[in-house]
C-alpha cells in the first residue's frame, strides 16, 4: 500500500479510529497494529508476509536465545543463523539474478559456454529496509547492547511496523521496541504536527518529486541519446531533486503517521544538499542506513582503528556495499565507490589542506558538494554505463553538438526549483521544519498547509511508486 | 505553536479552494468524467475468466470502442458484450492473451483498423506495448490497486477536479497537465504533435461514447483529424506479414477449441477513409485478411445501411450513429448466423 493512495487513506482512518476507541487495551492495540501492518504489506503482494514471518522467527528466537546463553560458539552460531537467512534473502530475491547473469558473462568470458534462464524473480517490497532492521537486533543483542524484547508482539511490531516497514527510517530496536512496551497515544499537538509532517510528506512526493521533476528525468535518463549540456545538466538536477523528495516525503510521512499513533521515529534526511563536505552529507543523506552501515559494516571492519590505509579500505568496501544495498547493479557500485572516494579525499584534504570553514566559504563548499553528488546521481539513475557516460561527457561540456530533447519550460522549472530547494537547504541546515514553525505566524502556517494539500489535490498523482521502494 | 489554529485555517482554505477549483472548471464546461484507465480494462478483462460459450468479447482499437454500443449489442442480441478493445492499439495481444491465458471459447469480435491492427508484431512499438500494458497491468494488479481503484470511481464520477487520466488528455485540468501547457520557447527540433483532446466519454462498464463536442463544434473534430493526420505522417511503415502470421496463429487455436472469431471493419470517412486507401487500401490488407482466414467477417463499405454514415472526426461515428451501426450490425450478424440471439423479445 502506498502512502499516496486513496486505500491508504481509509485504511488509517479504520486504523485511528480503533486506535483511540477505548475498546481495545494496549496489548490489543499492539494486535491491532501489527495486524495492520500485515494488511499493508500484504495488499501488495500476500504470500510475502510469509518471509517477514520467517524474518520475525528466526531473529525473536535468535535474540531469545542470545539473552540467556553465554557459550560464545552458540551465541556466534545464533547470530550467524539470524544473519544467514535475513542475508540469504536479500541474496536470493534481490542479487539472484544479477549473481548468474554476472556468473554467465564470466563463464562465458573464459570461453565456456554457458546460458542461464533468468529466475525472474519477484523483488519483494521493502525487503533491504526490514531485513537490516532485524539483523541490527540481534546484532545488538550479540553484542549484549540491548536487553531482548520483552513480547513476541513486541518484537513482531517492531519488525513490522507499517509507517516505516517498506522504506524506512530502519530504526534500531532500542529506539522503537522499548516504545510499545507503555501505552501509547498521541498528544493534540503531536497528532495534529504529524497530520502536518504527513501533508508535507505528500507534498514533496506527489507534487514536487512526481509532478514537477521526474517527466525531466525520465526523459534525460532514456538510454541510446547523447545530450545537450542543459539537457543532460537540468536531468540530473532534476533527478536529484526527484530522490531526495521522494525518499524524504517518505520518511517525512513515515513520522508523520507514527507521530499520530504516539510513536516516535527518528529523523532520516537533515537537508542533505546544503552538506559541507561528504561526511556531512552522510551525516544528513539516509541517516538510519549511514548509522547501521557504519555500526554495523565500517566499525566491524575496522573503522578508524587500524591505521589510515586499513580505514580507507574499510571506507570503501562500506560504501561500496551500500551502493549494492541499493540495487542488483554495476552502476550502483560504481555510485558507491564515487561516495567513497570523495569520502577518502576530503579526509586526505583535512589532512594534508585544512581551512576554516566561514559563513563566507561554507555556501560554495556546500554548492561544490552538491554538484559532485550529482555527477554520482548519474550513475544511480541511468541503467548503463554507456547512458551514464554519455550524460557525463554532456554535463561537461564534450557533446557540444548534443540533442537538445527538454522544451524551454522544463529547463527553466527544474533550474527554479532545484535552486531554491538548495537555498532552502542551506537555510534549514542548522534548524528544523518544527522549530522554523514554532516561530511562524499560525496564519502563514495554516495558509503553507493549505497551499500544500491544494498542490497535492490538484496535483492527484497516479499512485506513483516510492524509488525507494525497489530497493 | 498554535497547531489547532494552523489545521482550522487550514481545512477551512483548502476547502474554500478546493471547491472554487471545482466551481471554475465546470463554468468552463468541463463536467466529471470516468477515465479510461488501466484498471477500468482490467475490471472488464476479469469478466473473461468467467464468461461462457454465449459471451461476445469485443478487441481492437478505437473504432471498436466507439462504434459498437454494448447497451444496443446487448438489446439487440441478449448478450452483454465484454469490451476490451483499446485506443490506439493493436488487437493482436489482446486475442494473444485470450487464447493463452483463458478457456473462453465463446465469440471475439475483432475490430479491423488497418493502420494498428497490421502495425507491428514489436513489443515495444506503441500500439502493441499499450495493449500488452493493459494486459500486464490485469495480469499484476495488487489488491491496493483493486481497493484504490474501487474509491476512486465515485469521485471520478462526481468531480471535475479528479481528470488527471493516463491518456494525458491536452485538455486534462491536474497539476502536470496544466504545466504541460505551458510554453516559454521551443528548443527542441522535430515534428510537435498537435494538441490531443479528450474526443470520448466512457461509463464504469466500459462503454465509450463521442463526447458531444466533437459532433457539434467542428473547429473541435478538426483538431482530432489534425492528430490523426500527425499519426499518418509519422506511423513507420505497416507490417502485414508478421502482424497477419502472428494473428493467423492465435486465430487457428481460438476456433479449433470451438471460438467463434468475428472480423468486422468499423467505418472511417472523409480525409481519414482517403488516407487508408492510399497507404492501406482495402484489397492489399482486409481482403487479403479475410481470404486467408475463413471466418465472418464485415467490412461496412459492403452494406448499404453503413454507406451514409459519417465520422465527425473521420474515424469515429457519434453516439446515435454508433447505436445505429451497432443495431444493425447485430441483426446483420444474426442474420448472417455469425452470431445466436438469445432473447426473442
Amino acid at each position: 500500500m502506498l502512502f499516496n493512495s486513496l486505500s491508504f487513506i481509509v485504511f488509517f482512518v479504520v486504523v485511528l479510529v480503533f486506535y483511540y476507541s477505548n475498546l481495545l487495551k494496549w496489548n490489543s492495540k499492539k494486535g491491532l497494529l501489527l495486524l495492520a501492518s500485515y494488511i499493508f504489506y500484504g495488499m501488495w503482494n500476500p504470500p510475502l508476509v510469509i518471509l517477514l514471518w520467517i524474518s520475525t522467527m528466526i531473529d525473536w528466537t535468535a535474540g531469545k536465545r542470545l539473552a540467556v546463553e553465554e557459550n560464545k560458539r552458540k551465541r556466534r552460531m545464533w547470530l550467524y543463523l539470524s544473519m544467514a537467512v535475513n542475508l540469504g534473502f536479500l541474496g536470493f530475491f534481490k542479487y539472484g539474478d544479477f549473481l548468474l547473469e554476472n556468473f554467465t558473462l564470466m563463464m562465458n568470458s573464459v570461453g565456456v559456454e554457458y546460458q542461464a534462464r533468468p529466475m525472474d524473480i519477484i523483488l519483494p517490497m521493502g525487503i533491504s529496509f526490514y531485513t537490516f532492521q532485524t539483523m541490527s537486533y540481534t546484532i545488538d543483542m550479540y553484542n549484549k547492547k540491548i536487553e531482548r524484547a520483552r513480547t513476541f508482539l513486541d518484537f513482531a511490531l517492531y519488525v513490522t511496523f507499517f509507517p516505516q516497514l517498506v522504506a524506512g527510517p530502519i530504526v534500531r530496536a532500542k529506539d522503537l521496541i522499548t516504545q510499545f512496551y507503555e501505552p501509547k497515544k498521541a498528544t493534540v499537538k503531536q497528532f495534529i504536527w504529524g497530520l502536518f509532517l504527513l501533508t508535507l510528506g505528500l507534498f514533496q512526493k506527489v507534487v514536487l518529486a512526481d509532478t514537477l521533476l521526474s517527466n525531466t528525468a525520465d526523459t534525460v535518463f532514456k538510454p541510446r541519446q547523447i545530450l545537450n549540456f542543459w539537457d543532460a545538466w537540468s536531468g540530473t538536477l532534476a533527478f536529484s531533486g526527484q530522490i531526495f523528495f521522494d525518499f524524504a516525503g517518505y520518511s517525512t510521512c513515515a513520522i508523520g503517521i507514527a507521530l499520530m499513533l504516539g510513536i516516535i521515529l527518528p529523523d532520516n534526511f537533515r537537508y542533505p544538499y546544503a552538506s559541507l563536505g561528504f561526511s556531512d552529507l552522510w551525516d544528513r543523506w539516509h541517516i538510519s542506513l549511514s548509522s547501521w552501515l557504519r555500526d554495523y559494516l565500517y566499525i566491524p571492519l575496522g573503522g578508524n582503528r587500524h591505521g589510515i590505509t586499513r580505514m580507507y579500505a574499510a571506507l570503501m568496501i562500506t560504501m561500496l556495499l551500500g551502493g549494492l544495498w541499493h540495487g542488483a547493479a554495476w552502476t550502483f557500485m560504481v555510485w558507491g565507490g564515487l561516495h567513497g572516494t570523495y569520502l577518502i579525499l576530503e579526509k586526505l584534504q583535512k589532512q594534508y589542506l585544512p581551512f576554516k570553514i566561514t559563513p563566507w566559504n561554507g555556501m560554495f563548499l556546500a554548492f561544490v558538494t552538491f554538484t559532485c553528488v550529482n555527477f554520482t546521481w548519474v550513475f544511480f539513475r541511468a541503467r548503463e554505463f554507456d547512458t551514464a557516460w554519455n550524460m557525463i561527457q554532456s554535463m561537461l561540456f564534450l557533446n557540444p553538438e548534443g540533442t537538445k530533447i527538454l522544451e524551454s519550460f522544463d529547463i527553466i522549472k527544474v533550474m527554479i526549483l532545484i535552486g531554491i530547494m538548495f537555498v532552502s537547504h542551506w537555510f534549514m541546515r542548522n534548524t528544523s521544519v518544527k522549530k522554523v514553525a514554532i516561530n511562524t505566524s499560525p496564519w502563514i502556517l495554516g495558509i503553507a498547509w493549505t497551499i500544500m494539500f491544494f498542490l497535492i489535490v490538484i496535483a492527484q498523482g497516479s499512485g506513483e511508486q516510492f524509488i525507494y521502494f525497489q530497493f | 505553536m498554535k497547531l489547532k489554529q494552523s489545521l482550522l485555517i487550514a481545512i477551512i482554505l483548502s476547502i474554500v479552494a478546493i471547491v472554487a477549483w471545482e466551481v471554475y472548471w465546470r463554468s468552463e464546461g468541463l463536467y466529471p468524467t470516468l477515465s479510461d484507465e488501466k484498471a477500468l480494462w482490467a475490471k472488464e478483462r476479469a469478466k473473461v475468466e468467467k464468461a461462457t460459450k454465449n459471451d461476445v468479447v469485443i478487441i481492437g482499437s478505437s473504432r471498436s470502442y466507439f462504434d459498437i454500443q454494448k447497451k444496443v449489442w446487448e438489446q439487440e442480441t441478449g448478450t452483454k458484450p465484454i469490451q476490451l478493445a483499446s485506443t490506439g492499439s493493436s488487437p493482436l495481444p489482446a486475442l494473444h492473451d485470450i487464447v493463452e491465458n483463458t478457456n473462453f471459447n465463446g465469440t471475439v469480435i475483432v475490430g479491423v483498423t488497418p493502420g494498428l491492427f497490421f502495425s507491428t508484431t514489436y513489443p515495444k512499438a506503441f500500439p502493441w506495448h499499450r495493449m500488452q500494458s493493459k494486459i500486464d497491468y490485469y495480469r499484476d494488479m495488487t489488491y491496493a490497486q483493486k481497493a484504490n481503484y474501487f474509491l476512486s470511481v465515485p469521485l471520478q464520477e462526481n468531480l471535475v477536479l479528479m481528470s488527471a487520466d493516463e491518456e494525458e488528455w491536452a485538455d486534462d485540468i491536474d497539476l502536470k497537465s496544466l504545466l504541460r501547457q505551458v510554453n516559454l520557447g521551443i528548443r527542441t527540433e522535430g515534428i510537435k504533435a498537435p494538441p490531443f483532446y479528450n474526443f470520448g466519454d466512457v461509463s464504469s462498464d466500459r462503454a465509450m461514447t463521442m463526447a458531444k463536442r466533437t459532433v457539434t463544434d467542428t473547429a473541435f473534430a478538426n483538431s482530432i483529424i489534425r492528430v490523426w493526420n500527425f499519426f499518418g505522417k509519422t506511423a513507420p511503415p505497416p507490417d502485414k506479414n508478421s502482424t497477419t502470421e502472428y494473428f493467423l496463429k492465435d486465430a487457428e487455436r481460438f476456433i479449433e477449441r470451438g471460438g467463434n472469431l468475428i472480423l468486422v471493419r468499423c467505418p472511417s470517412s472523409g480525409g481519414g477513409r482517403m488516407g487508408e486507401n492510399m497507404f492501406l487500401p482495402r484489397e492489399r490488407f482486409w481482403d487479403s485478411l479475410v481470404g486467408i482466414l475463413p471466418v465472418k467477417n464485415y467490412h461496412f463499405e459492403d452494406y448499404v445501411q453503413f454507406k451514409n454514415l459519417t465520422c465527425p472526426e473521420e474515424s469515429h461515428l457519434s453516439k446515435d450513429d454508433a447505436e445505429y451501426f451497432t443495431k444493425e450490425l447485430a441483426q446483420i450478424m444474426i442474420q448472417d448466423q455469425a452470431i445466436t440471439k438469445l432473447k426473442t423479445n
